[in-house]
């Protein structure tokens, strides 16, 4: 599903630079694996690299999807377009504050991501996640009237609602109560296992990650770079 | 194909539903527009009605494209002919001696006019399209002025005589001719008592006054008049329009020919259309500098304000056409409704005008209009001031990358 080998990405430049490393990562559909490590480690940008937002600075391999697209030619051969449909397509992002579009409903904006890839609105696999995640009394709503725990379980709906081959959520808890963070995780593990998802979920909340038994990468300081790596 | 008009309704229906959605702003940014495109339509409107009026007044006259000759000369035939194949020349027709240009008509003993203006008239005559005559006048035809008419108590078809005098070896001698009226002026388009005949009887009217025998006028005395040549004393001369005027008296004047035309009258409703030409250019100019200002403005904040919603569109699947495709109809739509809501107000305004002025005699019925090209052509305009808007603005969306919508701004 997801398998990369050496990859860096620089942010800044000169004295001020600040290295990233991945050396190995893998996931299997179904399997859940959360980035950890304190505020300004460089989380954010690791996800957006495996986003396919930010280019790397090296990379020896990046397989998506199956079947397996090479990313890493694809970013060698700078083939942004590409890059950008497989974004669309194969990618579900939570984001932070849900990221919801303030004039679309609940509906609108869970179809949005369908209805931009062609497919058809209504799918047994959003219908699946609605229920799970007790959206159907808000379908109608705006945004603006919903609660934050409310919006981030959307932006999840929304987010695996083109069947993406990946789901990358961007501390998804942060703006949640702990009392709502636990709740939402909860949902959100459960739907990944329910429905064979492969889901990278970055976190300062170790605690959180922990109570879950999500296997984690955390970071680390390695000769001025910061390298996740996998912790036992 | 049908991928393609999907994703082309869903761009739309995004834009619209943001539009409304951020109603308030969308108001603000339409009514930036609207106030800028009532007072430019009205102004316009005002600009273009009054000056259409003055210049439909003056094409409506064909005294307006008149040029008397004011002094008499001797012109012959092909002078007149080489007058009438000019270009800036709408109609020519020589004129006999002012003296022999009058006559007397007598419809019955209670009805006559003494001393009625004799006036040639041909085919294309200005003052006389407004007849719809048959056909040319010719022979016997003739045609009164409404005065003349009134005052013979005749109408068309009615029969009447011409009668003209002369003294001829100490005699007193008077010609007469039988004459059918043929149409009748209106008097707006000529006052006095007038009779219009074809050119051969006002000749055989001047041959007779110089003496020559003229059997047709019923009088066998007098000098046979021979093959000589005639010789006209000026001519009845039309410009083809007001514009050729004044060339055409410049170029009589250069012969020597003393002309009067309403030549001032014609400069100063150019003065008229220029003045408010300038004025109302200067006052759009600015308008619309203006306009583009603060409609920059808004939409470049509106974008900024937006910039979280449009890197979240970017990051589900809108590339940079797409996105530029949605400012561009978002800026459309918002111009489109402010011309609506424009036009309504122009509407409103001109009615103002036109029932508060109407009555002025000086402005005529309609002071304030517009002609469906000027609406189009405003449309259009409205909608390139919305397209350079767009464009501006689409240059700084283009900046906003999809992994904008991972940080928080």
């Amino acid at each position: 599903m997801l398998a990369i080998q050496g990859m860096m990405v620089q942010r800044g430049q000169g004295a001020r630079a600040h290295r990233i490393r991945l050396p190995e990562l893998s996931l299997a559909p179904g399997q859940c694996l959360a980035i950890t490590g304190p505020s300004g480690c460089g989380k954010s940008t690791l996800l957006e690299t495996v986003g396919l937002l930010l280019a790397p600075s090296e990379l020896e391999g990046f397989m998506l999807g199956n079947p397996q697209q090479d990313v890493a030619i694809l970013w060698r051969t700078q083939q942004q377009s590409e890059l950008a449909t497989l974004r669309a397509r194969d990618l579900g992002f939570v984001l932070q504050s849900g990221g919801l579009l303030p004039f679309l409903n609940v509906a609108d904006n869970i179809a949005l991501p369908r209805r931009l890839q062609g497919l058809p609105t209504k799918s047994e696999r959003v219908t699946q996640a609605v229920n799970r995640l007790g959206l159907m009394p808000l379908m109608e709503k705006r945004p603006a009237m919903l609660s934050i725990g409310e919006r981030q379980r959307v932006a999840f709906v929304r987010a695996l609602a083109h069947e993406p081959k990946l789901l990358l959520a961007d501390e998804p808890t942060a703006a949640l109560d702990p009392h709502s963070a636990h709740g939402l995780f909860a949902l959100f593990m459960d739907v990944v296992e329910e429905l064979q998802l492969a889901a990278l979920v970055v976190s300062h909340d170790w605690a959180l990650v922990e109570t879950f038994g999500v296997p984690r990468f955390d970071a680390v300081t390695v000769k001025g770079e910061t390298v996740f790596e996998p912790r036992l | 194909m049908n991928l393609v008009f999907e994703r082309l309704r869903l761009l739309v229906s995004l834009a619209l539903q943001d539009l409304w959605h951020d109603r308030k702003v969308s108001m603000c940014i339409a009514a930036a527009l609207v106030a800028v495109i009532a007072p430019l339509l009205l102004l316009f409107g005002l600009k273009y009605g009054v000056v259409s009026q003055l210049q439909s007044e003056l094409l409506d006259d064909p005294r307006n494209v008149e040029i008397r000759m004011v002094s008499s000369g001797r012109y012959d035939a092909a002078w007149i002919e080489s007058l009438r194949s000019r270009r800036d020349v709408g109609f020519a027709i020589g004129m006999t001696r002012s003296l022999n240009t009058q006559a007397d008509l007598v419809a019955d003993r209670r009805h006559f006019v003494d001393n009625t203006e004799v006036i040639p008239t041909a085919e294309g005559d200005p003052l006389l399209a407004s007849l719809s005559l048959a056909k040319p006048l010719n022979g016997s035809a003739v045609v009164l002025s409404e005065s003349a008419a009134r005052r013979l108590n005749v109408d068309v078809n009615d029969r009447l005589s011409l009668f003209v005098s002369r003294r001829l070896d100490g005699r007193a001698e008077r010609g007469r001719q039988s004459i059918t009226v043929a149409g009748i002026l209106p008097p707006d388009v000529f006052p006095r008592p007038a009779v219009f005949v074809a050119l051969p009887l006002l000749i055989a009217l001047e041959d007779f006054r110089d003496g020559y025998r003229i059997d047709s006028l019923g009088v066998s005395t007098g000098e046979v008049r021979g093959e000589r040549e005639t010789h006209f004393a000026r001519a009845r001369l039309y410009a083809a329009d007001i514009d050729q005027v004044a060339g055409l008296e410049q170029w009589l004047n250069a012969q020597h020919i003393d002309t009067a035309s309403r030549l001032a009258e014609i400069e100063n409703v150019k003065a008229i259309s220029h003045v408010l030409g300038l004025v109302f250019g200067v006052i759009a100019s600015t308008a619309l500098v203006g306009c583009l200002a603060s409609m920059l403005g808004a939409f470049l904040a509106n974008i900024d304000r937006k910039r979280k919603d449009l890197a979240v569109l970017r990051l589900l699947g809108f590339d940079r056409p797409a996105v530029a495709a949605y400012i561009v109809l978002q800026a459309g739509t918002l111009t489109l409704a402010a011309y609506a809501v424009g036009l309504g107000l122009y509407g409103l305004g001109s009615q103002v005008f036109n029932q508060a002025l109407a009555s002025s005699a000086t402005t005529g019925s309609v002071v304030c209009r517009l002609t469906f090209m000027h609406g189009v052509i405003a449309l259009l305009l409205a909608l390139l001031v919305a397209l350079m808007v767009a464009v501006i603005g689409v240059l700084r969306a283009f900046s906003i990358e999809p992994a904008e919508s991972l940080r928080e701004l």
